[in-house]
């Protein structure tokens, strides 16, 4: 199990400081219940919003794989039919329902759509070598970002549990200075 | 799935408790990821299937594959080592999903021994 009580941040998220006594954090923190309960749900409402914007970034990273490895596919496709001098027949898409028929002989390079409208030209190893390196960086990425994710979830828990027990600890309390207030009969 | 506590307790929580409590949530939130990969996995597969038996009743030479954003002209036989190598490969996938999820629901079922045995009725870690 990870000691990650000696980190005090992820990447700009702050962790939840694990409350060993409930008595002990309110002193120290000088508030009373009601304001303790509140600092707590805006904390949980930040997270929300931090989980949010990773949730996004996830399903980006998870769309852009499968792109990348069908461009692989498209490449090696093109490099395969290089030397036989066979030409590759591809039907595609012009418009939306309205194919047509390409005919592709001797794919000396590719063009690859860089973004921000620049597309350049490479020989099929480069292409390849390129569109691998983007995939490993997108897959570091999606791992880097899932356990972002997974340290976010544990801080949620962490101050949801907080907010339980701080709540019961003032329970317990009313319940103790009612049975002082009101002495049982002997 | 709900972990609140009830108003009667007097249960301290420790640093333990709450590494186990965070444990929990983490693989409950992968066993939901891993239960959507298992249906996509068996979704492909029987694409897969599918696309295989039409490729038996066809009678044509050249299939239009899809490969990338086209369909290009590829013999029939390539296609049938394509889609054997592309059901392996979902296969292989499947069984290492299914035995992660094993793996997940035998570890949940372990943490719900401990914490259930300290919290009893305090805590609740079934999904509503």
């Amino acid at each position: 199990m990870s000691t990650s009580a000696s980190l005090t941040e992820r990447r700009g998220i702050p962790a939840a400081s694990f409350v060993e006594d409930v008595q002990t954090y309110l002193s120290q923190l000088n508030l009373d219940v009601n304001s303790a309960l509140a600092f707590l749900q805006e904390r949980l409402q930040q997270y929300r919003v931090v989980e949010m914007k990773l949730l996004a970034q996830q399903r980006d990273l998870q769309a852009k794989i499968p792109d990348i490895e069908k461009c692989l596919d498209v490449v090696a496709t093109l490099q395969s039919k290089k030397g036989t001098g066979e030409e590759l027949i591809a039907d595609f898409e012009v418009s939306e329902g309205i194919y047509s028929r390409a005919c592709i002989e001797e794919a000396e390079s590719v063009c690859l759509w860089l973004g921000a409208n620049v597309m350049l030209d490479y020989s099929c190893e480069e292409a390849t070598v390129l569109l691998e390196k983007n995939l490993e960086n997108a897959k570091a990425s999606l791992e880097v970002l899932m356990a972002d994710l997974q340290f976010l979830r544990d801080q949620v828990t962490i101050t949801q549990v907080t907010v339980a027990r701080v709540y019961n600890w003032d329970v317990h309390q009313r319940r103790l200075r009612q049975a002082v207030a009101t002495p049982s009969e002997s | 799935m709900s972990k609140a506590g009830s108003s009667a307790s007097e249960t301290e929580v420790t640093w333990e408790d709450q590494q186990n409590i965070n444990k929990f949530g983490r693989l409950n939130n992968r066993l939901h990821e891993v239960e959507d990969e298992i249906k996509i996995a068996k979704e492909t597969n029987e694409s897969l299937e599918d696309a295989g038996n039409e490729l038996i009743l066809t009678d044509e030479d050249i299939v239009r594959f899809q490969i990338g954003e086209v369909f290009a002209h590829v013999p029939k036989e390539e296609v049938e080592s394509r889609i054997e190598e592309m059901t392996e490969k979902t296969s292989k996938n499947l069984v290492k999903l299914e035995e992660e999820k094993e793996s997940i629901v035998a570890q949940m079922a372990a943490l719900k021994k401990i914490l259930y045995g300290k919290f009893k009725d305090s805590i609740n870690l079934e999904e509503d």
